[in-house]
């Protein structure tokens, strides 16, 4: 489904991908760990098509097609997600006109009708349940005013909602307590199904407890240092990011 | 009477040769003293110019070599509908009156609208000109006040709306601009007096019909009684070859709470000028301006508040909006005179530019003399937040839909403080027939 090859990509003049190799197939969850400032945010924005991520080589196939050909809006269209570490607050742009407004581009690109207001309501009524989300959620802004947890769960609601065939999610689980990680990765897992596929990025183990990833890989200077099953996980927790990079030098 | 002018003012310009001339042709009223003296000091002083404080950003030399003449009183043909910007929703009721080039189509059928009594203008000055004295004086020589003076020696008739109660229906006063060719000026005139305890939402709206447009000098004054409350909007809707230069004149008495909105959605040049001043205590001045350019129009907003009692308050807020090589000024200035202790006044100003060819101005000034006050300010001005965008366009919006949401959003504070739902909606539908994707903007309202 997804297919990375060798790709760089700098970022306000910095290399901060040097050779990025990786392949996620439809059915699988991938977990891309790895130290602050390996380069796991960079690689999620640039796989969603963030303008200013200049790609400097390598290239990325979604569903066979050229992605980096295609710009942001395209991307989400085609099926791709992102979920963001840090959802941007967008004052006076309604939470749910935002999430509509998303659906019928998507619902549009396929050829389908747009989206009945009534059915729109419930279905966002009945995954704001899911996610424990409270009712004030429908009137407010676009992440205005949202503590750190509540953007995480309005990124997963809008996941579940788009019903991406592949989801992003960088970082979803960071700044959650229990609680809120225990309903966050409910959502996410279930949207696991054999023609879906999710990259979580993410810097600890711990959200894989409740998300079993079928593939590890860990993200240092740029690259996928190392490849694995759900044990690599464990034995970087055990052994710390160090242990990566220093493996790597021996 | 005599109409010729006093040889103190030999009128430099044609356009000031043209003002002359049309001074020399009104017949006199109760009122000519007063106007006399205006013209006077109109054609002393001259056409305002960059040297001027307040027209420091808005060059009106193209104006001097025109000779003006009056515009028409009435339209030729039909009155247009207005449909898309009409400010009479389908639910909302309101009442409304015509001007046409600053002449109302009166007398309005008795008890148009329960509370208020309204007269023209001509019908004031001749039963009872001191209730017009009082608006028309004293005498400004302030910048900002040029055209207002060239107004009150040259205005013919207007309007005098008198609130005598809690109006809860708005009243919309629809001023049609019209021109019989080039170089026409019209003088509209409006006076709000509200008297203590009344309330009422006034609506000023002005559209502009025909192939020409003349060079509009409209004036407003309004006085609000002790504890009177009211929601004035202006709101411009002309094309791209009027040129609108607008004064509005607040004054407060004890108590009283006025909304004022100023919303500039068209024209080639608008100019508009707002004058408040709260003199007694306790009284409060809200007011929102929405000034959007584009194209290569210019907007040059001022307003100059005077806090001259205590414990009184106003509240600031613009929002202005430049694209295409399109120029927007605000320019806010607080005075707090000496003894005005406690005034409370808050000035907030963001500008977004939409092209890099488009610029915004802004000044937020304040001048304290008393003491214990709690006066802020804060002027932003930028260009749409990457991230805001980036976040869209990653959920598959369209560019220009995710742009105009932006747009939108950007404005909403002034929107959202509007009381008269048809009119907020009548304002936003206008707003975002000039963004793109207008069509989905329509959808998520």
């Amino acid at each position: 489904m997804l297919k990375i090859t060798d790709l760089s990509a700098r970022v306000a003049g910095k290399d901060i991908l040097k050779g990025v190799n990786l392949e996620v197939r439809a059915g699988e969850v991938h977990a891309i760990m790895g130290p602050n400032g390996s380069g796991k945010s960079t690689l999620a924005q640039v796989l969603a098509g963030r303008e200013d991520y200049e790609v400097t080589g390598g290239s990325v196939t979604f569903d066979g097609r050229d992605l980096l050909a295609l710009p942001a809006e395209e991307r989400a269209r085609a099926g791709l997600f992102l979920g963001f570490q840090y959802p941007v607050e967008i004052p006076g742009v309604n939470n749910v006109y935002l999430l509509k407004a998303a659906l019928n581009a998507k619902r549009k690109a396929a050829g389908e009708p747009e989206v009945d207001a009534y059915d729109f309501l419930n279905l966002i009524r009945q995954k704001m349940k899911f996610m424990q989300m409270s009712e004030s959620f429908l009137t407010r802004g676009v992440n205005e005013g949202f503590s750190g947890g509540e953007k995480k769960r309005n990124e997963v609601l809008q996941m579940l909602v788009l019903e991406p065939r592949l989801a992003i999610l960088d970082e979803t689980d960071s700044g959650l307590d229990i609680d809120a990680l225990k309903v966050v990765s409910a959502g996410v897992n279930s949207l696991r199904d054999p023609k879906r596929a999710v990259v979580l990025v993410t810097h600890y183990q711990r959200l894989l407890d409740y998300i079993v990833p079928d593939q590890v890989h860990v993200l240092s200077g740029g690259r996928i240092m190392k490849s694995g099953d759900r044990s690599l996980a464990q034995e970087l927790e055990r052994r710390g990011y160090d242990w990566v990079s220093q493996s790597q030098v021996a | 009477m005599s109409r010729a002018l006093q040889s103190t003012a030999v009128p430099q310009s044609a356009a000031l040769r043209s003002f002359a001339a049309q001074w020399q042709a009104r017949s006199a009223d109760s009122l000519s003293p007063v106007r006399e003296q205006a013209m006077q000091r109109f054609l002393k002083l001259g056409l305002p110019s960059l040297r001027d404080e307040t027209w420091r950003y808005t060059d009106l030399r193209s104006l001097a070599a025109q000779s003006f003449v009056d515009a028409p009183r009435t339209t030729r043909g039909q009155i247009e509908p207005y449909a898309p910007l009409a400010l009479l929703g389908e639910t909302d009721r309101a009442a409304s009156l015509l001007m046409v080039n600053g002449y109302p189509t009166l007398p309005v059928a008795e008890g148009l609208v329960n509370g208020i009594e309204i007269k023209s203008l001509r019908e004031v000055s001749r039963l009872d000109p001191n209730t017009l004295l009082r608006f028309l004086e004293p005498l400004s020589d302030a910048d900002q006040q040029r055209w207002a003076l060239l107004n009150t020696a040259l205005f013919v008739d207007g309007l005098y709306l008198k609130i005598t109660a809690r109006v809860p229906m708005p009243l919309i006063i629809l001023h049609v601009a019209t021109a019989d060719g080039a170089n026409n000026i019209a003088y509209p005139r409006v006076i709000i007096e509200a008297a203590p305890g009344s309330s009422a939402t006034i609506i000023e709206h002005h559209v502009a019909q025909g192939e020409h447009a003349p060079l509009n000098n409209s004036n407003t004054h309004i006085a609000l009684g002790q504890d009177a409350q009211l929601e004035h909007y202006r709101v411009y809707a002309t094309g791209a070859a009027a040129t609108h230069l607008d004064s509005l004149n607040i004054r407060q008495d004890q108590g009283s709470q006025c909304k004022q909105f100023t919303i500039v959605l068209g024209g080639g040049l608008v100019r508009t000028a707002l004058e408040a001043h709260l003199e007694k205590p306790g009284a409060s001045l809200d007011s929102y301006s929405l000034l959007v350019g584009h194209e290569d129009r210019h907007v040059d907003c001022v307003n100059i508040v005077t806090h001259g009692a205590p414990d009184t308050r106003s509240n600031q807020t613009a929002r202005a909006i430049a694209s295409d090589a399109s120029r927007v000024i605000f320019n806010s200035k607080v005075i707090v005179n000496a003894g005005a202790v406690h005034a409370q006044s808050q000035q907030s100003c963001r500008g977004l530019l939409l092209s890099p060819t488009a610029e915004i101005d802004t000044r937020p000034q304040l001048e304290i003399h008393a003491d214990e006050v709690k006066c802020a300010h804060g002027a932003t001005t930028g260009r749409l937040d990457p991230d805001m965008l980036f976040y869209m366009l990653s959920r598959g919006l369209d560019r220009d839909t995710a742009q105009s949401l932006l747009v939108y959003a950007f404005l909403a504070d002034v929107l959202t403080g509007m009381s008269v739902a048809s009119a907020r909606a009548a304002i936003e539908n206008a707003l975002i027939s000039q963004l793109p994707d207008s069509q989905t903007l329509r959808k998520f309202r």
